[in-house]
């Protein structure tokens, strides 16, 4: 897709965002419906993983493909089927936008039975977004454990591409076997850049030759100095990994944890993902360690 | 006939009045069902205007139980997508708690208009208020402000006087039905207007005297204080006081049709088990306790927070159909006596 990067905003909210992208407004702020877009690549990444590449179909729709932040969702349509979100695993810095689904239930199958060249319905970005503007000039660690690796290979690939902004990088990652690991092709890329990756499994096969065990472990090895942190995987891993960073001198209003609820509508009216008096879709899904530490 | 002016309409006369609207609008009223008071459409019944606050809020034809987003068409693997536009129609009889309750929802749904179906139809309805001189049994809307005398939010008000009803303008729409209906009103006089004030610090009285009621200031204290695990012990998770609440407005998605067909929105309710269960199984609320004391939290402190109006209007609906024993009314009342 050609994209007109002189296009891309200048604007920034306080925290968020930095020089180059504005933080994105819902296409169609007004209305339920979707815009469609083509499904232009599949990458398999694991057995019941796929990464999708889209391609907005109209071109008013295309500044949603560069509008975003690492850390947003999309709702994603497959009509007759319904709607569900998903993480958007590509960086606003790449082409294309890219979202990656695993299968989990009847939505994310029809998704996935998509073919190149097949549309799916489209509305956002939606949420708050890693807060990249405040993460600049900071040591940054980003933990992932299971699927939430994708929203969290958006903010590394983002950070690769500004590097020098940032100081030391780590990246810990956590799956639950070496063939559920998400994006092992780019892991090299990212240690070009001098981003240290730290990868476990659970249970290992014959092949196997890296780490065993928990994330914590990694942080154990690798050691990573206070600063700012993103974080995203299963509820328990999120408590143990927060815990460890508090250990560090990790500031709790450092610590963005990325959460997952059940959502119908993306705009703050449905009431389903509400926690508390938060909701995720629009106050979340990335919220600080001292906001959501007790309710997490 | 100038706008400002109290005028008084007769009972035949008002019969006619909604007649000639029915011609361009769709007159909604509270017409008897069976042996209950209901909004429906009207077409010519009689008004069951003196029976009880309808259990079904007026507040359903701006939030409907079952509404079709928008219809997708398929061809070639694209789509086109189409909307209905929203009907005009006129709701009468609608009470005091209900009003104050589409203006909480207003707060949530229609403000920055990003719920486009909502925002339609609020703009397309013309609302015809009842002040409330005879307030149902479990009713507190004293306690909580929004009644028995409604404080705008209307286009016309009707008193019942009896022998007919007093009626106010509260908008530019308001006055243009006296104008163009002039015919039917007649200039309400000064003992009209006492006889309204007289009955309706009637009904505040008549409230007062069932009370003890609850104090909107304590429920926080007392949400704090209450025995959750018990209340979700007595709540059967049934959904009922969620889903005759006029303030409640979960919903949740769903499509119709492959390849073309309708994506529809349907209420839910957060105390219903699976409500916030996800696809990989984890609920974050999965005792009823739990979405109980969410409920209370999300109508006292939540929705307050964020519209700067209380997410309970006094309406007492939720204590005619619970089944659970989890009776609202006495929970406001013994928590804050």
């Amino acid at each position: 897709m050609k994209i007109d990067r002189s296009k891309m905003g200048t604007d920034t909210l306080d925290g968020f965002g930095g020089d180059r992208i504005v933080r994105a407004a819902p296409a169609k702020p007004e209305s339920y419906i979707p815009f469609q877009a083509e499904v232009v690549d599949i990458d398999v990444e694991s057995s019941n993983t796929y990464l999708l590449s889209l391609r907005p179909m109209n071109e008013e729709d295309e500044h949603v493909a560069i509008n975003y932040f690492p850390g947003q969702f999309l709702m994603v349509s497959v009509f007759g089927l319904g709607e569900c979100p998903i993480s958007i695993a590509s960086s606003p810095t790449r082409d294309p936008l890219q979202i990656c689904v695993r299968e989990a239930g009847k939505i994310t199958q029809g998704i996935m039975a998509a073919r190149i060249g097949d549309v799916l319905g489209i509305r956002g970005p939606f949420g708050n977004g890693f807060p990249v503007g405040s993460m600049r000039g900071e040591n940054v660690l980003i933990a992932g454990g299971g699927s939430g690796f994708a929203t969290l290979r958006s903010l590394i690939n983002y950070i690769a591409d500004d590097r020098e902004k940032f100081k030391e990088v780590t990246v810990v990652y956590g799956a639950r076997t070496p063939q559920d690991l998400y994006f092992t092709t780019e892991y090299g890329s990212w240690q070009a850049a001098e981003i240290e990756v730290g990868i476990t499994v659970d249970m290992i096969d014959a092949t196997w030759k890296g780490n065993v065990g928990l994330v914590t472990s990694l942080l154990a090895d690798l050691d990573p100095a206070p600063g700012a942190s993103a974080l995203c995987g299963p509820p328990m891993m999120i408590r143990v990994v927060a815990k460890d960073l508090l250990g560090r001198g990790f500031l709790e209003e450092d610590i963005h944890i990325s959460l997952e609820r059940h959502m119908k509508c993306g705009v703050g009216k449905c009431e389903h993902c509400t926690m508390g008096r938060y909701h995720v879709c629009t106050d979340g899904p990335i919220f600080s360690y001292d906001v959501v530490g007790d309710l997490i | 006939m100038t706008s400002t002016t109290a005028l008084f309409i007769s009972r035949e006369d008002l019969i006619h009045l909604l007649e000639e609207l029915s011609g361009t609008l769709e007159v909604v009223a509270p017409v008897l069902v069976g042996d209950e008071a209901a909004f429906a459409t009207w077409r010519g019944e009689a008004l069951a205007l003196d029976d009880k606050n309808p259990l079904a809020s007026p507040v359903e034809f701006f939030l409907p139980k079952k509404e079709v987003l928008f219809r997708y068409v398929q061809y070639s693997g694209r789509y086109t997508f189409s909307e209905d536009p929203p009907k005009a129609r006129l709701i009468f009889g609608m009470r005091p708690c209900d009003l104050l309750a589409l203006k909480v929802i207003d707060g949530i749904f229609g403000a920055d208009l990003s719920d486009l179906p909502y925002a339609g139809r609020r703009r397309s309805t013309i609302i015809v208020a009842l002040n409330c001189t005879s307030p149902g049994e479990g009713c507190f809307c004293r306690s909580m402000g929004s009644g028995p005398v409604a404080e705008g939010g209307y286009d016309l008000l009707l008193t019942d006087l009896g022998r007919g009803y007093l009626v106010e303008a509260g908008s530019p729409a308001g006055v243009y039905i006296l104008r163009a209906h002039h015919r039917h009103f007649e200039e309400a006089d000064i003992e009209d207007i006492k006889e309204k004030e007289r009955l309706l610090a009637l009904a505040g009285e008549k409230m007062i005297k069932r009370g003890p009621f609850p104090n909107p200031e304590k429920i926080r204290e007392a949400i704090d204080g209450a025995d959750w695990e018990e209340a979700g012990r007595r709540c059967l998770a049934c959904g009922g006081c969620s889903f005759v609440c006029p303030v409640c407005h979960c919903f949740s998605v769903l499509d119709q049709g492959v390849p073309d067909g309708e994506r529809l929105r349907c209420r839910d309710s957060c105390i219903l088990s699976g409500f916030s269960r996800m696809t990989s199984g984890a609920n974050p609320r999965p005792d009823p306790g739990e979405r109980l004391r969410h409920w209370y939290l999300d109508k006292f402190v939540y929705i307050p927070e964020k519209t700067g109006l209380f997410g309970c209007v006094g309406c007492g609906r939720c204590s005619r159909v619970c089944l659970g024993e989890a009776d609202r009314w006495s929970f406001f009342r013994e928590a804050t006596e």
